[in-house]
């Protein structure tokens, strides 16, 4: 497994405190969060001008860092993994692009 | 009103989004082609990197009032991987995050990526080099990693007031946007100088 080495074995003081940030996300995006009534600042903004938040062209089933049907504090954590293995992915492919143009 | 940087669909209007994007679209092409070739143990290093960066991103401290603050590390990218580097680090975090969390608009990415992966690394690169090479000060890269930290963040601010402010879909106009937004992220900004400070001194002090 080059692939993991590469990854993780090489980094593993990073992901060890990336691991550790994901952790402790909870308290700051929900724990603390909900401690002060915090809302996102434009959806504010956007209710006192009666704007509506257009969702975009289709519905993401982790809006906002939810996973559903899981309690907010643990859909926090899996999101923060999900997005975690979104940017790996996106990085092996462009590191396999390397790689090909490499051997062109 | 002290708003956070990432504009959500319906924000921007049709003409400053599609602007925004091929401003990014442009500054891309451009940064892609210059500088230092990528090989694929610097993607990997960036990617882990990446990584870091959005889940430093989910640290979100609120702010009584209805502000928050956290962590964007457009200036850290620039100063360990250069503009380029920070460009595609910031780019894979702002897509995922707003692909996938709806955080951040699909419509607003350009100007995101705009405020973000463009301006807060120029600023945050430029700061940090002329502080360590054209000074004689003590301790030069923690204070040259913290101004560009802290100044990236004011600079993104301003820009994201000035998108807000032009945009007919936000009723705000520039003369309450652009100084909203500037003040406000003139002070948040210094925790992102400092944060950025201590992960270069960190990374600098493990290199050695």
């Amino acid at each position: 497994m080059i692939m993991f080495h590469d990854f993780f074995e090489k980094y593993k003081k990073a992901w060890i405190i990336i691991g550790v940030l994901l952790i402790l996300s909870p308290l700051f995006g929900v724990y603390l969060a909900d401690l002060v009534g915090y809302h996102e600042p434009l959806d504010i903004v956007a209710e006192k001008l009666g704007l509506e938040e257009k969702t975009g062209f289709y519905e993401t089933p982790f809006a906002d860092y939810t996973v559903p049907n899981l309690p907010d504090w643990l859909g926090y954590i899996i999101s923060g993994i999900i997005g975690v293995l979104f940017i790996l992915a996106i990085g092996l492919l462009i590191r396999a692009y390397y790689r090909w143009k490499k051997s062109e | 009103m002290v708003l956070h940087l990432h504009i959500p669909d319906g924000y921007l209007d049709p003409i400053i989004a599609l602007v925004a994007y091929l401003m990014m679209i442009l500054y891309g092409i451009f940064v892609l082609r210059r500088g230092e070739a990528l090989n694929e143990e610097k993607i990997t290093e960036m990617t882990v990197i990446a990584a870091g960066i959005f889940v430093a991103q989910m640290l979100n401290w609120p702010i009584p009032g209805g502000t928050s603050l956290h962590f964007v590390g457009g200036a850290l990218a620039a100063i360990l991987y250069g503009l380029k580097g920070a460009f595609i680090i910031m780019f894979l975090v702002l897509l995922v995050q707003a692909v996938v969390f709806h955080d951040g608009g699909i419509t607003t990415l350009g100007a995101n990526v705009l405020n973000m992966g463009i301006i807060a690394p120029v600023v945050g690169y430029y700061i940090y080099k002329l502080i360590t090479t054209k000074t004689n000060i003590e301790n030069k890269e923690f204070i040259g990693a913290f101004l560009g930290g802290w100044f990236s963040i004011t600079l993104a601010g301003i820009a994201c007031g000035i998108e807000l402010g032009l945009s007919t879909q936000f009723l705000y106009g520039l003369s309450v946007s652009v100084p909203v937004m500037a003040i406000g992220h003139f002070l948040l900004g210094i925790v992102e100088g400092i944060i950025t400070a201590l992960v270069i001194k960190y990374l600098r002090k493990e290199g050695e």
